[in-house]
């Protein structure tokens, strides 16, 4: 049955445009806190791995203008999402450089810095470990010797006494049985490194301890209510006195979900009660002390049948996820269940490590692991192609994974448009067509990738939404998703004002406050639009259903002929019958006895899956369901590269995603647009490099080259694909991470069509190309 | 960055004469694109900060008596608004589009770069190819520098303590070809990996500098005394670029390595050489096509 | 050194006590609540701190507020004195931004862009906005609102 919709499924403005262009939306630094706003600056450790021997705040304290100077001994606490291995200032020891060993609040931030300077820190330097080879390798020192003690969620994997925070296994099938029987073999190692999300604004706190001690914080974050828990509980607070405001975000990314730098800010404000407490990153520090998204080093083995299905598939992941695996446990939990890719595998065999090493702190970056991953996959399966004779598009075909199939951990895979996906970017892009270059010292190459995502959440992750009208019909949603800029505003507008029958020019959507709008465990994930999108239609549906029975009781009409357009109710009996909102949404409705019926329409709606569970067999990863769906998709990029200086223009791109159904079609293709080009960044020119002391050479954008408006294709081809997500609204299911994933591989898999010189190890430069074009090291048989 | 005494002078005189008050704890301020960031940074502490945005007489951008003209106050964006640069000396043109970005070029300045005297600086190889005189004013009065002899190694110029750079001038050249690439990681912003500027004339007379391939800018006069006098070919002109690789001294950083900037330092100079001949002939290349 | 700044902000005359080793950027957002100018990387290098003065596009983040004494310093809430300009109808009828952080800095440098070049081919259009750094959008919806903008104008600014 198809669905006549008004709103849901059309183009439209964004709801938070305006705002913007005309420079209204305030974020956090732009709100005026008044004169008793004090700053705070952060004193870093020089070292990666350090004993605190000992530090002597004493000089700093005198400096005039400054309120507190504060240190590990004053707020020992731990902390963690998932993992509470984290110290809001450490006592013990460093884990890396730059981490936070002192904080300084004073009247202004010139003071607050000048003051970090006169801090003294003895320091006895540790050996440093910088990749996960190292860190697992036999006599490593123990980056978290105490990790046993650790509190931990249950359904992670610490293995104590080594240096692995979490391990993911799946064992499906026989894996030694399964490559017995392959006819052609294929393995791959590759490195990812560490990059940046670089938001172009910083991470941002301004946190008040209320004389009365109640704690606010404007935070620049995609988690207030998740912050707002792991403050209460880090400093022994009620949560109602705990008060997260989250002003619109210069970016997330997932660098700002769960909680970083903000920690430090309150502890400054505790240490400071009355005054506001400004904590803002500068670039370096967003660069080396926010979080990183995870390196990787990983070892891929397919094993394929003579139709080129694969029947074997080995994958070994070891992350590295930096000084603490708070969240970067979940990364490696989520891509140890799907790291195969988006295929049908009978025997699966993967390892996924969490390794401690002293590079920054690794936490969520949209892919959630997914990015790093796919590259080797996808590199392997174009390696394997070619091997095999058979066209690379066509071998994901073969394997692509079809609704009812099982997952590597064996978990039936949700209806997804693949197949679809796939044709339509190869279709795009040309595959299968050569071009020739104008230019007679370049080429012209294609690269494709396939991927999948599903979303990392707890089993029990969970959306909640109040609606409530006002005298003139317009509505408030109020809702703990946070607008990242991905469109959040508008989706949750758009599906309660189709249920509503409202017209668009009537709906607020309202950011988060944790005091007034209802619970929402991240927005991370790409999930919202499925999880808070399914609370809002819930509420809508509940402010429905008392706007009908008002109009019911008043009118003696009953409901089944009631319905809502043009922002008041209208009758499937009586074409003449509409009465506006703005008529009885507050007042209620005037009887002919002068009585009134109803009163303020409020709605109120909560969504939380019911069928997922996280506790798997730690052996094997079965037995559970830990993944609510997977999103697929596809791309491809169509490059030009000089054969002398390895240069590489990308001229053209399509990717495709099934997002089930695009609530905002428009608003959808500028998801892909946009994760295509930070994708395109990771795989052309992005990485953090660090010295063998572990300190980062490049945190600024002078070495951290991310694209400008010249470096992208001028040829940008989003497609949408719509296979329904049954228990989204509308069909919906989330998309935005994972336009990321396929370019890094497409690239790489383009230079190997090109050039035949296969890359392992992103970023794929010019340098690299120029360098290894010619070296029989890194040839690829065409 | 500490507060500082700032002096806005209206004349040369003035300036010197302040500097020469405060010595070494006094700076000189143009655009500020380079010194704002030391400064925050905390990599110099000047106590005073002479602007010499002031200065009226250091705004002039002309033609005259067989050169071109430029003052110190004198933006990258005048430069490439000028008709005089662009049809005139089209590789600094070149390489003034290529600097930073618009909001940088509208404050920064020729002279600056040349001040600040870092390798990969933008306007280095372009006026060592067209042997730019630049022209510095002290307490000893005034003097005028081969830009050729300006540089003495990283961030190390002939500038002695009191003088300041009030401007250049270039010679003016008729019938030639000049281009200037420069090496980045993307076409985005960024700093010079390697920088090479081509020049020649009718009379086969070939010029040839690279920058940010060794502590100053350099001549390639081995590539150059190859060339004199002969009708460029394609293949003249790969030996000339292995030639012009033995004035160069890179290093490897994390920007890029060595043997990359090696690498492309032969092909910068062999496209560059055949750009040059072939812009002198048929005006083809347009300004700013992408060699690289 | 302790100065009293006197300017013009927006088409007002300011006054305003400073340093001389305050930032422009800090001075405006600080001390005359000009938020729109954001600090984005405080070295030049991502645009977002981009104003106008006299009528130049410049990096408030690297100049010293003293350097703007007797100059005209327009920042985006000054732009749209008489309701949003054509480059504003723009952004938003093409949804140019996302996040919205970069879009004061872009919206500072389009503007000048058009006002010496009202209708520039895309690569020129790229070339002007090339130091003004966006994460969110891949920059596509920016373009095709700035290819509208030029488009319209051939033939004259209307």
């Amino acid at each position: 049955m198809k669905e006549n919709l008004k709103v849901v499924g059309h183009d439209a403005v964004r709801l938070d445009i305006v705002e913007k262009v005309l420079g209204a939306a305030e974020y956090t630094d732009d709100i005026a806190f008044g004169p008793n706003l004090l700053h705070m600056a952060i004193l870093g450790s020089p070292y990666a791995h350090a004993e605190i021997l000992s530090i002597d705040t004493s000089e700093a304290k005198k400096l005039p203008g400054v309120k507190a100077v504060i240190t590990g001994e004053d707020y020992p606490e731990k902390f963690g999402l998932y993992l509470k291995d984290k110290s809001i200032f450490p006592v013990d020891r460093v884990r890396q450089v730059g981490e936070q060993v002192a904080g300084v609040v004073a009247t202004s931030y010139e003071i607050a810095r000048n003051a970090t300077k006169l801090i003294k820190v003895e320091y006895k330097e540790l050996p440093v470990i910088l990749d996960p080879y190292d860190s697992i390798a036999e006599g490593a020192i123990l980056i978290h010797p105490d990790l046993g003690n650790y509190v931990i969620e249950p359904w992670l994997e610490a293995q104590p006494g080594t240096n692995i925070g979490h391990l993911r296994r799946i064992r499906k099938g026989d894996i030694d049985k399964g490559f017995a029987e392959a006819e052609t073999i294929v393995e791959g190692e590759y490195h990812i490194p560490h990059v940046a999300h670089t938001c172009i604004e910083t991470h941002i706190s301004v946190s008040k301890f209320s004389l009365d001690g109640r704690l606010t914080m404007w935070n620049s974050t995609q988690s207030p209510h998740t912050q707002r828990n792991i403050m209460a509980v880090a400093l022994g607070m009620n949560h109602k006195d705990v008060r997260v405001i989250a002003p619109p975000i210069g970016g997330g990314f997932g660098g700002k979900a769960g909680i970083s730098m903000e920690v430090m800010a309150a502890a400054g404000a505790k240490s400071c009660p009355g005054h506001p407490v400004k904590l803002r990153w500068t670039r370096e520090e967003e660069f080396y002390n926010s979080s990183q998204r995870t390196g990787l080093r990983n070892k891929v083995k397919i094993g394929f049948k003579k139709n080129g299905k694969i029947i074997a598939f080995k994958h070994e992941m070891f992350w590295d996820v930096g000084a603490s695996a708070e969240y970067g446990s979940n990364v490696v939990n989520a891509t140890g269940f799907s790291a195969t890719g988006p295929y049908y595998i009978p025997n699966v065999y993967i390892d996924s490590k969490a390794c401690y090493t002293n590079n920054p702190t690794c936490s969520a970056y949209r892919g959630f692991g997914y990015s790093e991953f796919s590259f080797g996959i996808e590199s392997t399966m174009d390696k394997a192609a070619k091997i095999m004779g058979i066209d690379a598009v066509e071998l994901r075909r073969i394997n692509a994974i079809k609704e009812g199939e099982g997952v590597a951990y064996d978990v039936p895979m949700n209806p997804n448009g693949l197949i679809e996906c796939i044709d339509k970017v190869a279709e795009e892009i040309g595959w299968g067509i050569e071009e020739k270059s104008d230019d007679p010292n370049k080429i012209i190459a294609k690269g494709f990738a396939s991927v999948w995502k599903a979303p990392a959440m707890p089993a029990n992750e969970s959306s909640s939404a109040f609606i409530k009208f006002s005298e003139d019909g317009s509505i408030n949603v109020m809702v703990s998703g946070m607008e990242l800029g991905q469109g959040l505003l508008t989706v949750m507008g758009k599906i309660a004002a189709e249920v509503l029958g409202l017209t668009l020019d009537k709906v607020r959507v309202e950011l988060p406050d944790t005091d007034r709008n209802p619970y929402e465990w991240q927005t991370v994930a790409s999930h919202v639009t499925w999880s808070c999108g399914n609370a809002v239609k819930r509420a809508a549906i509940d402010a429905k259903d008392k706007i009908l029975d008002t109009v019911q009781r008043a009118h003696f009409i009953d409901k089944s002929q009631l319905y809502l357009e043009d922002n008041g109710v209208k009758c499937t009996t009586q074409d003449s019958f509409y009465i506006p909102f703005s008529d009885f949404v507050i007042t209620g409705i005037q009887t002919e006895h002068n009585t009134w019926v109803g009163g303020p329409i409020l709605g109120s709606g909560m969504f939380m899956p019911e069928y997922t569970n996280a506790m798997v067999d730690p052996k094997t990863g079965l037995g559970g369901h830990p993944m609510v769906h997977y999103t697929v998709g596809a791309g491809a990029v169509k490059v030009e590269i000089d054969k002398e200086t390895g240069r590489m223009k990308v001229l053209k791109m399509a990717e495709a995603f099934d997002l089930g159904k695009a609530i905002n079609p428009d608003l959808s293709k500028d998801q892909i647009n946009g994760g295509f080009v930070q994708g395109l960044g990771t795989a052309m020119w992005e990485q953090c490099i660090f010295d063998e002391k572990g300190k980062m050479l490049n945190d600024g954008f002078t070495d951290y080259k991310i694209p400008t408006i010249v470096d992208v294709p001028r040829d940008m081809n989003p497609i949408l694909v719509e296979v329904p997500q049954p228990d989204g609204p509308y069909g919906a299911r989330g998309h935005s991470e994972h336009t990321m994933i396929p370019v890094m591989p497409a690239i790489a898999n383009a230079v190997a069509n090109g050039l035949s010189v296969r890359i392992v190890d992103v970023p794929v430069t010019a340098e690299k190309i120029a360098m290894r074009m010619n070296d029989p090291k890194y040839k690829e048989e065409m | 960055m500490d507060n500082f005494r700032y002096i806005k002078p209206s004349t040369v005189d003035e300036a010197i004469s302040s500097k020469r008050e405060y010595g070494k704890k006094a700076n000189f301020l143009l655009g500020g694109t380079d010194l704002f960031i030391a400064m925050d940074k905390g990599v110099i502490t000047p106590e005073v900060v002479i602007d010499l945005k002031g200065i009226k007489t250091l705004k002039y951008l002309e033609e005259k008596d067989g050169a071109i003209f430029i003052g110190a106050a004198v933006t990258w964006t005048e430069l490439i608004e000028s008709e005089i640069i662009k049809k005139m000396v089209p590789a600094l043109w070149e390489a003034a589009d290529l600097v930073a970005s618009v909001g940088v070029r509208n404050t920064a300045t020729l002279v600056g770069n040349l001040c600040n005297a870092v390798p990969s600086l933008e306007s280095g190889a372009p006026l060592y190819v067209r042997d730019a005189v630049v022209f510095l004013e002290g307490k000893d009065g005034k003097r005028e520098v081969s830009v050729k002899d300006f540089f003495t190694g990283v961030k190390r110029t002939v500038l002695k303590d009191d003088e300041l750079m009030t401007g250049l001038k270039i010679p003016v050249v008729k019938e030639f070809g000049e281009v200037y690439i420069k090496m980045g990681r993307y076409e985005g912003e960024d700093l010079a990996q390697a920088g090479v500027s081509v020049f020649v004339d009718k009379n086969n007379n070939y010029k040839i500098s690279l920058s940010a391939v060794a502590v100053t800018p350099v001549r390639a006069t081995k590539a150059e005394d190859f060339l004199k006098g002969k009708k460029l070919t394609d293949e003249l002109a790969a030996e000339a670029a292995e030639l012009a690789l033995e004035a160069i001294a890179p290093i490897s950083d994390i920007r890029s390595s060595k043997e990359y900037r090696i690498h492309m330092c032969r092909i910068m100079v062999k496209r560059g050489l055949i750009a040059s001949v072939s812009r002198m002939e048929t005006g083809v290349p347009a300004l700013s096509t992408r060699l690289i | 050194m302790n100065h009293i700044l006197k300017f013009n902000l927006n088409g007002e005359a300011v006054e305003v006590a400073v340093k001389s080793n305050e930032k422009l950027l800090d001075v405006l957002r600080d001390k005359l609540g000009a938020v729109s100018a954001k600090f984005g990387c405080g070295v030049a290098e991502c645009g977002a701190c981009t104003v106008l003065i006299d009528d130049l596009s410049v990096r408030s983040c690297i100049t010293f507020a003293v350097e703007v004494e007797g100059k005209s310093v327009v920042t985006l809430e000054g732009l749209q004195a008489d309701g949003p300009t054509k480059i504003q109808k723009a952004f938003i009828k093409h949804n140019a931004f996302q996040c919205g952080f970069c879009a004061p800095g872009f919206i500072m440098s389009a503007t000048e862009l058009i006002s010496k070049n009202p209708s520039p081919n895309e690569e020129e259009m790229r070339h002007a906005l090339a130091g003004n750094l966006c994460r969110c959008t891949g920059y596509q919806n920016i373009v095709d609102a700035m290819n509208e903008v030029a488009e319209d104008n051939k033939g004259g600014v209307k």
